[in-house]
């Protein structure tokens, strides 16, 4: 069964089989896995879920049905750094518009697109747990609490220039953030590599990761 | 032993202040319908899982905390439960639901096919606000798309009301359908290229309240107000599905699962509701037809009948022999046999075409299961062939009564459709079924798991040929090992249309007419009072018919709705067989290649437009009911067996299926009383298994443990049956005719190795260049070909095989 | 009297409250080696159902009484709930980030006591920091022998696995999350049966989560009565508020409850910046209806008395707005989220939330229309009958009936507003 998989590196494949070991019942690895076959395909394309599928023993429209429930397994390639800005609630209270509008004019793209360069994809999102630091940005998920119109657009600018390949969010937080719902703590060194969301339980950050348990 | 729900105890409730009884556990919709208060409903279905998620059977419900609004469908009923249907409260949630239902719903009514049988439509009309509120843009979706080669899709019109998704994952199996996307953006799909290709796909057209899934041959066809609906049963397979039958003028427009509770629970397979498209194919023979040099000439009954009356009446009558009559009423089998036996004065009959068990233990077995004691049954044992291909509305009965808990163990030469819901399955070489009963028999501790489960009764067990190269004589050995189990019932099967109607109308050679064997002389004599006197000597079965053709023993015969060069085992032989007849009539609808060998071919009536009763694999009997009329000059059998008798000089009193039916109430013993009219006034429209409880059934087949050979040969040979063959039910019917799956050999890989052979490359099989499928799935050393495709139908279907690479010899 | 229970160990050591060694050495897995070696299950649960301790994932269910529900079948499960997804909340992504461990602990007491050898904890997919300080902490916790076979030479072993989600709220509502967890869409069940007697695979279940978990090692190390003597006697304990909005001093405060609104949103909130009044604040997410300074200013801060005064504290996301705020826009963006975050297999909100969103979205365009206040209260009036609280609901989970509670409070606190800003519009086009 998983030959269907052998053409992933083999990080992720050792990734898919620890897995599959994680649960009792292989149905549930189908949103762990579809993270790991969209590090593979760099989104969850149809190939993705048609692979998950097997993996797990179900039809390729049922992997699809709970694929489309979530809105981070993005259908269509996404660029380089992904930028979410919150204009939920609190961050809208605190100007989450004009920090979209910011970000839209500074990359070229409106909300849900990517540049043509395959560099930047902006989305708006709904609250990202961010609120004490409104507003809110992520990039490629890593979070930036208090935002400033100026900041917005030099968090661009120094993505498009630096091409960063870790993504840290200390250092974004350093350099573009303000005010946070809370301490930070010491820094961390883990970071994003990717637009697909990098945790550390499924290894798709800079850091070292061991399996679920 | 597991409880149906209607065992349970009453309770009483309140329903708008009036008390009721109802069974416990009852979904609350469910019994307030029976009280006479119909709550509206869009997601809920009786046979399928309560989701409650239209919410449009909000009702209000006393509790501890005061009333409370909530769903009817997902509610069982407790004792003493004080139900308001129609308060202010209540009314006013059903009116909102309707209108955020019709929202986003197109205004289409007109072209809908739903239009006139919607729910939606008829509760917009009563309960709706009339002018709509709604000054936003509607959800627009691309018009209809394919989800399948027989149904379309509507996404505009659906509701989402989860009934096409959970027929297609809980009652089918085939979850090929689901919800894509979230919130308001949710749509009903299929996944790209996947198409919803499911044997059951048409049930989702017959469950979906409104008109999202349609189907393809009955889109834009007509209106439900000028459709006729008759109550009849399927004859795609032996069992006998009940149907609704809908019609307008003179034609049959679409085929409905009818509620049969105690058979298909409503549902049917594609092939049930579309194979009916078959017989209005263009390939229907509409006029008799005689054999003029190498071509047929259309000629008049009057005609054909005498031609085919003098050449029968010119030879001895044991040297004519009768095959087929297994796809008709069981007043035309009980005809055939009369006439076989009676005018002609043969007794060489069979209504198997070598294809299946011995009629002794398929008609006659006991105990005998009936489909019902599936779901009560703890274990159900399946070794035969695979249900899905050959019986799938069974199929859909074995996976009801497993996923309620009863245990699986399934015993097949190869995968079966059954397998993933099994708690067992065994695997066997084609071939060495034997082998692996004798270890199951003996207790082998290999096998110790499955016969622990198989200690644990009520046992149900499903058993027939897996493959038609399988020993016919393994079943009746696993009938015997089965009958020994604890609580043991067994149904013996064949797939074929009404051959069970067929054996019990005395269509085998040791059969006569209700369950009677020709071997009792008590039954002979009683037969002989009513028929006159039999033929003495042994009949023979179509095997030894089609021997003794070539053999000159047999010199003529009667092809009735048969075709044995495409149904029996050996192809070749039957077409030699035919070739030396002498005289070969046949009556079908259609040309088959067997008939195409005839010297006359009397076409016949098909399905819809017969009447009379017809029985199941279970002896259920159900009446058989005309929507149409025949086509051309076709005409019943019983109708064209009688113009023959009477120019042979004899009258075989078939000129009206009444009269035969009440003559098999009379004459065949375990059809005692089992008239059309007790079926249509005491039985009911679900129809009655025979015996009925006053009648004597005067053979009782104990299964023997016969001994079967194993075969051991280089290559083993299973030929797989499938839904969609080449039989005339698919080849001629314009909606299932596309679906013949592609042929292929699959064999396991060590051997594809061994001959090194890769996928997708071909091997001579039987003489037959077929493409390669590897399958881990296959038993080593064996050969599974689809059975009866235009490209494997000349293979002899021996228990071995000859298998060669392109080259030469492997 | 203790008034910190939760972020002690992070505000005095903000540089690695995160490590197992920074938890040992500040009195962690004490309450575990009690538990495992001093106390039996049936003792652990009597200290918690003694603590009164409410759930705080929003309803305020007694955890005790919770867990005393739980059916006797085999293998039970406990899962977490970090899905933390409700606009205004973020503490238990503070808990997680800064002091995983003392939640690893509850979960470990926890499943101990609950007969539990497998637990999850669901997280947010946008929480990716979260997850790796969690998965850090179980690694540790393994290697510590705090995880895995054989506890600290006891015969109770678990194992702790991480699930991320993938962006969608309505997996916080904790049946959604059970169908997330198995690979389903986050689709609330029909309840009952409840987790507790069906849950994860069908077998009995305890979902809690994450601030209510985090608060066990403190019960055991101090007893359930100590922790019932803290706060008002029905809102036992200290409580995580995240305050956002507009609001001087934003974040995560833990409070022991009692005060008063005036008090939270003034003293500790530091009240509003720039010296601007305050216009409306939501007690408790979201889902919450509105509170507004002449009527609630002095109304305490308890699960109680905010239930009383038609509200709740919910998950504890006070959301402040100022003077300057647009009702309208911002009840907007609420009802919008409600929308976006339906998961739509239940018509009313399926259909009703996106259609309250436009509705909303057409009035702040300018074309907005007289009766459109009253088909808004009608639409929330068919996804909530009577506009009632606790609500009543025509819907499978509560998540249709949340997006009502900007509609009434708006349409109650500022319908003036409302009606001139319709007034001042040109209808609806087209
Ligand atoms: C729409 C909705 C969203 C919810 N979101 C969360 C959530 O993000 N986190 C949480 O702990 N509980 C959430 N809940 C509550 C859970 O269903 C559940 O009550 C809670 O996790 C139980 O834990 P507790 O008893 O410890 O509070 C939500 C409920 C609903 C109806
Ligand atoms: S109320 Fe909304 S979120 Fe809850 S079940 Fe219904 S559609 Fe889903
Ligand atoms: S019929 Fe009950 S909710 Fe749909």
């Amino acid at each position: 069964m998983m030959s269907v998989i052998s053409h992933w590196s083999l990080e992720n494949q050792e990734r898919a089989r620890s897995i599959l070991a994680s649960y009792p019942v292989k149905r549930s690895a189908l949103m762990p896995l579809l993270y790991v076959a969209s590090l593979e395909h760099e989104y969850a394309s149809l190939e993705a879920m048609c692979e998950v599928a097997e993996l797990i023993d179900i039809t390729p429209v049922q992997v699809q049905s709970v694929a489309t429930f979530y809105t981070m397994f993005k259908r269509e390639k996404i660029g380089d750094y992904l930028i979410s800005v919150c204009t939920s609630i609190s961050c809208h209270l605190n100007g989450a518009d004009e920090v979209l509008a910011a970000v839209e004019e500074a990359s070229g793209v409106a909300s849900g697109e990517t540049t043509d360069d395959g560099s930047v994809s902006v989305e708006h999102v709904e609250c990202i747990g961010a609120c004490g630091g409104a507003p809110a940005v992520q990039v490629n998920y890593e979070l930036i609490e208090g935002i400033t119109l100026d900041k917005a657009e030099a968090l661009i600018d120094w993505l498009r220039d630096t091409k960063p390949t870790v993504l840290l969010a200390d250092e974004m937080q350093q350099l573009f953030g303000g005010q946070r719902s809370f301490d930070w703590g010491s820094t961390e060194p883990q970071g994003a590599t990717r637009p697909v969301p990098a945790f550390g339980p499924y290894g798709s950050t800079n850091g070292s990761a061991r399996g679920g348990r | 032993m597991r409880v149906p729900l209607a065992e349970h105890d009453t309770v009483s409730i309140t329903i708008n202040g009036v008390a009721h009884d109802a069974i416990e556990g009852e979904r609350l919709i469910t019994a307030a319908e029976k009280a006479g208060e119909y709550i509206p409903r869009f997601c809920h279905h009786d046979k399928l899982k309560p989701v409650g998620k239209c919410r449009m059977c909000l009702v209000e419900v006393e509790g501890p905390r005061g009333t409370a609004l909530i769903p009817s469908c997902t509610t069982s009923v407790s004792d003493g439960m004080v139900v308001d249907t129609s308060s202010e409260v209540v009314k006013k949630a059903q009116a909102g639901i309707l209108e955020f239902l019709l929202l986003n719903h197109p205004l289409d009514c007109p072209v809908c096919d739903k239009g006139g049988e919607c729910p939606l439509q008829d509760q917009a009309l009563t309960h709706g606000a009339g002018e709509s509120r709604f000054v936003e843009e509607k959800r627009t979706h691309i018009k209809p798309m394919p989800v399948s080669d027989l149904v379309l899709l509507d996404r505009e019109r659906c509701v989402l009301c989860d009934r096409c998704v959970r027929v297609a994952d809980d009652i089918a199996g085939d979850p090929l359908i689901e919800f894509i996307n979230r919130g308001s953006h949710v749509e009903i799909n299929t996944f790209p290229d996947a198409p919803f290709s499911s044997y059951f796909s048409g049930n989702t057209v017959q469950v979906c309240p409104v008109g999202a899934l349609t189907s393809v041959d009955y889109r834009f066809k007509a209106r439900p107000w000028d459709l006729e609906s008759k109550r009849s049963a399927s004859l795609v397979d032996a069992m006998q599905s009940s149907v609704e039958v809908h019609s307008s003028r003179g034609r049959i427009l679409r085929i409905y699962g009818a509620g049969n509770d105690a058979l298909n629970d409503g549902w049917l397979s594609d092939k049930d509701r579309f194979a009916f498209t078959a017989f209005r194919s263009e390939n229907r023979i509409t006029k008799p037809l005689i054999r003029d040099g190498g071509a047929f000439r259309e000629a008049t009954w009057t005609e054909a009948i005498e031609m085919v009356a003098s050449r029968l009446g010119s030879y001895v009558g044991t040297e004519i022999g009768a095959i087929g009559g297994a796809s008709g009423t069981n007043e035309e089998a009980y005809a055939l046999s009369k006439f076989m036996r009676v005018v002609v004065g043969s007794p060489h009959v069979d209504a198997i075409v070598g294809d299946g068990i011995d009629p002794h233990l398929a008609a006659a077995v006991i105990p005998r299961a009936n489909v019902n004691d599936l779901d009560t049954a703890n274990t159900i044992l399946v070794w035969c062939s695979d249900l899905k291909e050959t019986l799938p509305v069974l199929y859909l009965r074995v996976r009801k009564a497993v996923l309620a808990g009863a245990r699986l163990v399934v015993v097949s030469p190869v995968a079966t459709g059954l397998d993933s819901i099994a708690s067992h399955t065994v695997r066997y070489r084609a071939g060495s079924g034997p082998e692996i009963l004798r270890k199951l028999s003996r207790g082998d501790t290999a096998h110790q798991a499955v016969i622990d489960a198989l200690g644990d009764g009520p046992v149900v067990a499903l058993v027939g040929r897996t493959s038609i190269t399988e020993d016919p004589l393994l079943p009746e050995a696993v009938a015997a090992f089965a009958r020994a189990l604890p609580g043991a019932r067994l149904m013996p099967l064949l797939a074929r249309a009404n051959v069970f109607g067929a054996l019990d109308m005395g269509l085998a050679p040791t059969l006569l007419p209700g369950r009677a064997s020709t071997g009792d002389e008590a039954a002979v004599a009683a037969l002989e009072e009513k028929w006159g006197p039999l033929p003495e000597v042994a009949g023979k079965d179509t095997m030894a018919m089609l021997g003794a053709l070539i053999d000159r023993d047999l010199r003529a015969v009667v092809l009735v709705g048969a075709d044995p060069i495409r149904e029996c085992p050996d192809p070749a032989l039957a077409q030699s067989a035919l070739e030396a007849a002498e005289f070969v009539v046949a009556l079908d609808t259609f040309v088959t290649d067997s008939a195409a060998m005839a010297d006359v071919i009397l076409p016949l009536a098909a399905w819809g437009e017969i009447n009379g009763t017809v029985t199941n694999l279970e002896g259920r009997v159900q009446r058989l009911q005309s929507s149409v009329q025949p086509p051309g000059r076709s005409m019943t059998l019983t109708a064209a067996l009688d113009g023959i008798s009477q120019s042979m000089g004899s009258d075989l009193g078939a000129s009206d299926w009444k009269i035969i039916n009440k003559e098999i109430a009379e004459t065949a013993p375990a059809y005692s009383g089992m008239t059309a009219d007790y079926l249509m006034f005491e039985a009911g429209e679900d129809g009655a298994i025979v015996p009925l409880p006053h009648a004597n059934q005067p053979l009782g087949h104990i299964p023997v443990d016969v001994t079967v050979p194993v075969i051991t040969d280089r290559f083993t040979l299973h030929l797989a049956p499938s839904l969609y063959d080449a039989g005339a039910l698919t080849r001629y019917a314009e909606t299932l005719k596309g679906l013949v799956d592609p042929v292929a050999v699959r064999m396991h890989p060590k051997d594809a190795a061994s001959m090194t052979v890769l996928e997708g490359t071909s091997l001579n099989v039987g003489g037959h260049k077929l493409p390669v499928v590897l399958d881990g799935g296959v038993p080593e050393r064996s050969i599974v070909l689809p059975h009866n495709h235009e490209a494997t139908k000349a293979i002899a279907a021996t228990p071995t095989i000859r298998v060669e690479t392109l080259g030469g010899d492997a | 009297m203790t008034d910190k229970i939760l972020t002690v160990r992070m505000d005095a050591h903000p540089s690695d409250s995160h490590t197992l060694s920074r938890y040992l050495d500040t009195g962690g897995y004490e309450a575990l080696t009690k538990a495992l070696n001093d106390m039996s299950k049936e003792d652990i649960i009597e200290e918690v159902k003694a603590s009164n301790l409410r759930g705080r994932g929003g309803a305020g269910f007694p955890m005790g009484v919770k867990w005393g529900f739980l059916a006797p079948a085999e293998p039970r499960y406990l899962v977490v709930n970090c899905d933390e997804s409700e606009p205004g909340t973020f503490n238990d992504r503070q808990l997680t980030e800064r002091d995983p461990h003392q939640l690893l602990e509850g979960i470990i007491i926890s499943s101990y006591a609950l007969g539990v050898s497998h637990a999850f904890v669901y997280i947010r997919g946008e929480y990716p920091k979260s997850a790796r300080r969690l998965q850090r902490a179980v690694e540790e916790a393994y290697d510590a022998g705090y995880l895995g076979q054989d506890i600290r030479g006891t015969e109770f072993s678990l194992d702790v696995t991480l699930h991320l989600g993938g962006g969608a709220y309505i997996c916080g509502e904790e049946t959604a999350l059970l169908n997330s967890l198995e690979g389903r869409r986050g689709e609330p069940r029909l309840k009952p049966p409840f987790p507790a007697v069906e849950g994860l695979y069908a077998k009995p279940t305890i979902v809690n989560n994450v601030e209510s978990i985090s608060n066990v090692p403190w019960i055991m190390t101090n007893g359930g009565t100590a922790y019932a003597a803290i706060g008002p006697e029905r809102s036992a304990g200290t409580k995580m508020l995240s305050i956002s909005g507009h609001i001087a001093r934003p974040g995560n405060h833990e409070i022991v409850m009692g005060m008063t609104w005036r008090e939270l949103i003034f003293d500790i909130g530091g009240g509003i910046p720039d010296g601007k009044a305050l216009k409306a604040w939501i007690p408790g997410g979201a889902s919450a209806p509105w509170f507004v300074p002449d009527e609630h200013l002095d109304t305490i801060v308890s699960i109680d008395d905010v239930a009383a005064n038609g509200s709740m504290i919910g998950a504890g996301a006070v959301v402040v707005m100022d003077e300057t705020t647009n009702v309208v826009a911002a009840a907007h963006r609420i009802v919008r989220f409600f929308a976006h975050e339906s998961c739509g297999q239940c018509t009313p909100c399926r259909e009703g939330t996106s259609w309250l969103e436009a509705v909303l979205k057409r009035i702040l365009d300018g074309n907005g229309r007289p009766e459109d206040i009253d088909l808004m209260l009608d639409i929330s009036d068919n996804i909530s009958p009577g506009l009632k609280w606790p609500p009543a609901m025509t819907t499978i989970c509560p998540l249709g009936p949340s997006t009502v509670s900007p509609i009434t409070s708006i349409t109650r606190w500022f319908r003036p507003e409302l009606e001139a800003m319709i007034a001042g519009s040109e209808g609806p086009v087209g």
